[in-house]
């Protein structure tokens, strides 16, 4: 019979596998899977999408052991339909983070209900790993990187329960492979994550979304808002100082300028941009980098006043950063300052006598003390000391908790309550030097910073916000007034938490945490490298980082040759190090050089049986054929007290039966 | 499938390549990084499409987290590349030989799969064809048994097809195989007719002596002188220890009635009813100790019994006329 080739068919194509239905442990595995996933998500979800989530888990898991019969195929256009208006009605949107987040979790907890197959699954896990990079979308932050690798060892573990093929294979021993290819992930990760070119994005147009929650300076002052603002402890932007960093009363981070005032809440302008430069300057500058937290907003904070472009960004004519893009990702920018200046010398008229402009309806008192002071004093210098004198004599309170003001809410404060918080001063006061004909206008921002020794840097928070004003003097140009000096110097001098001692509010980590204070530095020093070189890690950073390493990579070829190296190297390593821990146990040392004795030996015709001792053997052997016998017996004399001695197999016995065996001639 | 759209030339490059780096052999085959092939499967054609959709997600919207998941996903499909392969890298496969199974039975192949790693395997599954594959595991140095049933339809001699060993653990993201092609034959007997006995009228019944003085039988006849070429076992001993000598115990008894099975003698009927009447025969003829011999057209085979003497009627009936081709054993529902 002749054997036929067979044909190439079988060879080339990948066998198919015939579809399985599922187990019911893979089931389980994976419903567990999908709601690790989606856990972290539920504060970003409506309460109607959770509860879907939830019933079709229990559905599923229920169906699995038995109790409930699979959905009519019919029943899923239904529902989907209904998730996709659903998230509609929510959202007013289907795409987006939150409408598409809302949509996609909507969708997988339907596909669970239909889900009956092996491939069904697998489907799920896939889903279960792209939902991670949504988290992505709300936070980077270290532990959400951390929760990454949690979960991807959960989602792994769950592919692998999909390819065991039968439960044989325990859950810690999943767990334990799955935490093992994450493990061994991590490296090409680094290899990937610091060579592979970086791209400036973004490739297509992203929609500009508001996003919910993000605290921050806003658009316009009115009171009680940025007493709002500070009760948040959280980080507004982090500095790194080129030298010392500057005197705490210097600290003035400047930020949104209002110029129009509505006898309530104070305005931006429409923005001009700067047409020339205007400043005088006296003192050398300071150099910083700013690493800005994202605030859903267009602005960057500098100390006052910046000197410096900076990419992607307009300075206005009153000295205001704005970025291009509304910030939603962190920035990190290095900029200039000078501390001592003099701007807007020759302010153009139209702009002088939009700070001047007040409606009249409101604050009459104000008014009125305004216009007093403007014929008392002849020079501007003198009602502001007028002013300034008022607020540091008379009782004016510096407080978080000011009571609530009416319609003529300047006139209340002034004259009535006299307890307000850095916007009420500031409002105030403007207000007043209108009246009195200084023009005058609002700035916000933050005021000082907490300085971390462990990293040496300084943070600021929102807790940090203020606002002060600047008026407006023939020569001198802007000059800055901050009335809550006047009122309460610590404010200025040592920061919020010394203003605020009455109240208890603490904000910074020595004073919240006296013991762990350290720790908590760390802590943030190590928030701060992580936005340093994990989350900022852009095209720049990386040429910058790579130029560090002088490795004379440059190019992207060089990248894309010195990335396709080291992972051949490593995986290259992985591999030896596997090949040489699961390798097949050799046989002992002495056992193969005793083995080579015994072949030269059966070479003569003198064969060991496989179970014959080997002092039998020996016996056996005739002296008169073979003049080397005292020779082996001497051999396995050695050879018997390293298998079965108490020192056994030392170096030195090894050596001596290798010399041995050596030196016999058969 | 493939195969289709390739000219013959190619077709048989391919053929010789593959036969070439997959030499047959009759019983052990190990695994070497030559044999095995790996292609990712229809999960990971996907999984890597996903992971371009994250990258250009992460470029997008330059979010560092984004990428540092996505390198994360990519290094993890490199490492079960790694994984996938090293799972079924030196198993060795050892295959019996089949035994031979009435057409309409399942053939049983048996593979004994082993390593001496150090290392634990998981999910290794074994394939004949299209049919649903046998998963196994192996322990540390460890080895276990795998069992294909194959449902026969055609009786005939046959060659395996290759076997592939395969394994998708554990992300399944990757197949790796290998084919194994073993040099050993597959039996298929015709099927047994039914309601079958030896009065049918269709045997020759072969009317030799009634009694005779031979060594096998039922009662003690004698003893007689040993000739050269009897077996050991009809010698007494019991004469030899008294030292009379090597002396064979004769018996006493029925002769087996012998009989010809002869395809002439069979009424009309296809060749496959033929057979599978002799088949039936046979079997009877064997069960009521006959003796029995086989004639079909250009086969002689003399009478005999006994179970080497079946299998032997049995294998001639099972590749009488059998029709030429592809004598690849293929299971019935192809």
């Amino acid at each position: 019979m002749t054997r036929t080739t067979p044909e190439v068919s079988q060879n080339l194509a990948m066998r198919s596998i015939p579809q399985e239905v599922t187990g019911r442990g893979s089931v389980f595995a994976v419903c567990f899977c999908f709601l690790f996933s989606i856990a972290p998500h539920f504060v970003n979800l409506p309460i109607w999408v959770i509860i879907i989530v939830l019933i079709a888990l229990v559905w599923r898991s229920l169906q699995n052991i038995g109790m409930i019969g699979e959905l009519p195929k019919w029943m899923l256009i239904p529902l989907v339909l209904f998730g996709g208006i659903g998230v509609f009605a929510e959202y007013w949107t289907i795409v987006g983070r939150d409408a598409g987040l809302a949509l996609l979790t909507v969708m997988t907890s339907f596909k669970f209900l239909e889900s009956q197959r092996h491939r069904d699954m697998l489907i799920l896990v896939f889903l279960c790993y792209f939902l991670i990079a949504t988290h992505f979308l709300f936070s980077q932050s270290i532990p959400t990187a951390v929760m990454m690798f949690v979960t991807l060892v959960v989602i792994t573990a769950t592919l692998i329960t999909l390819n065991q093929r039968d439960d044989s294979v325990s859950v810690k021993e999943r767990l334990q492979s799955s935490a093992r290819l994450v493990a061994l992930s991590v490296p090409l990760m680094l290899i990937l994550f610091v060579l592979v070119p970086r791209i400036p994005g973004p490739l297509w147009g992203l929609q500009s979304e508001q996003r919910g929650g993000v605290t921050g300076l806003s658009d316009r002052m009115s009171p009680g808002k940025i007493s709002n603002l500070i009760r948040s402890n959280e980080v507004a932007f982090r500095v790194e100082f080129e030298g010392d960093i500057p005197a705490q009363s210097n600290l003035y981070w400047r930020g949104p300028v209002m110029a129009s005032y509505d006898g309530f809440s104070w305005h931006q302008t429409p923005r001009r941009a700067r047409s020339r430069p205007d400043l005088i300057l006296s003192e050398a500058p300071v150099n910083y980098t700013v690493t800005l937290e994202p605030n859903g907003e267009h602005w960057l904070l500098a100390l006052d006043i910046p000197t410096r472009m900076i990419k992607d960004s307009i300075m206005t004519g009153d000295y205001q950063l704005i970025n291009k893009q509304e910030i939603n990702d962190l920035k990190r920018y290095s900029m200039q300052s000078r501390l001592a200046y003099q701007i807007g010398v020759d302010e153009s008229a139209g702009y002088l006598a939009t700070t001047l402009e007040y409606p009249a309806r409101y604050n009459p008192e104000t008014q009125a003390y305004g216009k007093s002071l403007a014929q008392l004093f002849e020079r501007p210098e003198e009602i502001v000391e007028e002013v300034l004198k008022m607020f540091r004599e008379q009782e004016y309170y510096y407080t978080l908790q000011p009571p609530a003001l009416g319609n003529n809410s300047v006139d209340e404060f002034l004259f009535g309550t006299r307890r307000g918080f850095c916007e009420h001063y500031a409002g105030a006061f403007a207000l007043l030097m209108r009246s009195a004909g200084v023009p005058a206008r609002i700035v916000t921002g933050y005021q000082g910073g907490e300085y971390n020794e462990v990293g040496n840097y300084l943070i600021v928070r929102q807790s940090d916000a203020h606002a002060w004003a600047e008026i407006w003097i023939e020569n001198r140009g802007w000059l800055r007034v901050d009335p809550t000096a006047a009122v309460s110097p610590n404010r200025i001098e040592s920061g919020i938490d010394d203003a605020l001692a009455d109240e208890d509010s603490n904000f910074r980590i020595q004073n919240r945490n006296p013991i762990f204070g350290n720790l908590l530095y760390s802590w943030d020093n190590l928030q701060h490298s992580w936005n340093d070189w994990v989350l900022n890690y852009d095209q720049r950073k990386q040429r910058n980082f790579l130029e560090k390493l002088e490795l004379g990579i440059e190019t992207w070829s060089d990248m894309i040759f010195t990335l396709m190296f080291l992972l051949l190297t490593v995986t290259g390593l992985y591999w030896f190090i596997a090949w040489y821990r699961e390798r097949p146990p050799r046989p002992q040392a002495y056992e193969m050089m005793f083995n080579r004795l015994l072949k030269k030996l059966s070479k003569r015709g003198f064969r060991k049986q496989p179970a014959e001792d080997t002092r039998a053997f020996l016996a056996r052997l005739p002296r008169d054929e073979l003049p080397q016998r005292d020779q082996i017996a001497a051999i396995v004399e050695l050879y018997n007290r390293i298998k079965y001695g108490r020192h056994g197999a030392s170096t030195r016995a090894l050596n001596s039966l290798r010399t041995m065996i050596n030196s016999v001639r058969i | 499938m493939l195969s289709v759209a390739l000219p013959r030339p190619v077709r048989q490059f391919i053929d010789n390549w593959f036969d070439s780096h997959n030499p047959p052999s009759r019983d052990s085959i190990l695994l070497h990084n030559r044999r095995l092939y790996i292609l990712p499967t229809r999960f990971g054609y996907l999984f890597a499409i996903m992971l371009l959709l994250l990258f250009l997600a992460a470029i997008n919207y330059q979010n560092s987290m984004a990428f540092v998941l996505t390198f994360m996903l990519t290094s993890l499909m490199i490492v079960s590349l790694w994984h996938t392969h090293k799972n079924l890298l030196g198993v060795t496969v050892h295959m019996q030989i089949p035994r031979p199974v009435y057409c309409g039975e399942s053939c049983e192949l048996k593979f004994e799969l082993s390593h001496s790693n150090t290392s634990r395997r998981y999910a290794i599954g074994i394939q004949y064809l299209e049919q649903p594959p046998v998963y196994l595991k192996l322990d540390p140095e460890g080895s276990a048994q795998a069992k294909l049933k194959i449902p026969t339809h055609r009786r005939g001699e046959y060659w395996l097809a290759s076997i592939t060993v395969f394994t998708r653990y554990p992300t399944g993201l990757f197949h790796a195989w290998g084919w194994l092609k073993f040099d050993l034959p597959v039996l298929v007997y015709p099927r047994p007719a039914t309601g079958v006995t030896l009065e049918h009228s269709m045997i020759e019944q072969y009317d030799g002596q009634t009694s005779t003085s031979t060594i096998e039988g039922d009662d003690f006849a004698g003893l007689r002188e040993h000739r050269e070429g009897e077996s050991l076992r009809h010698i007494s001993w019991k004469a030899y220890a008294q030292g009379r000598g090597l002396l064979t115990k004769t018996f006493q008894g029925q002769a087996r009635p012998s009989l010809w099975i002869d395809w002439d003698l069979l009424s009309e009927g296809s060749t496959e009813d033929r057979l599978s009447l002799m088949t039936a025969l046979v079997l009877a003829a064997e069960s009521e100790e006959q003796k029995y011999g086989l004639r079909l057209p250009g086969v002689l085979i003399e009478q005999g019994y006994g179970n080497a003497h079946k299998h032997n009627c049995l294998q001639v009936l099972a590749v009488f006329r059998q029709p030429t081709g592809n004598h690849e054993f293929r299971p019935a529902d192809d």
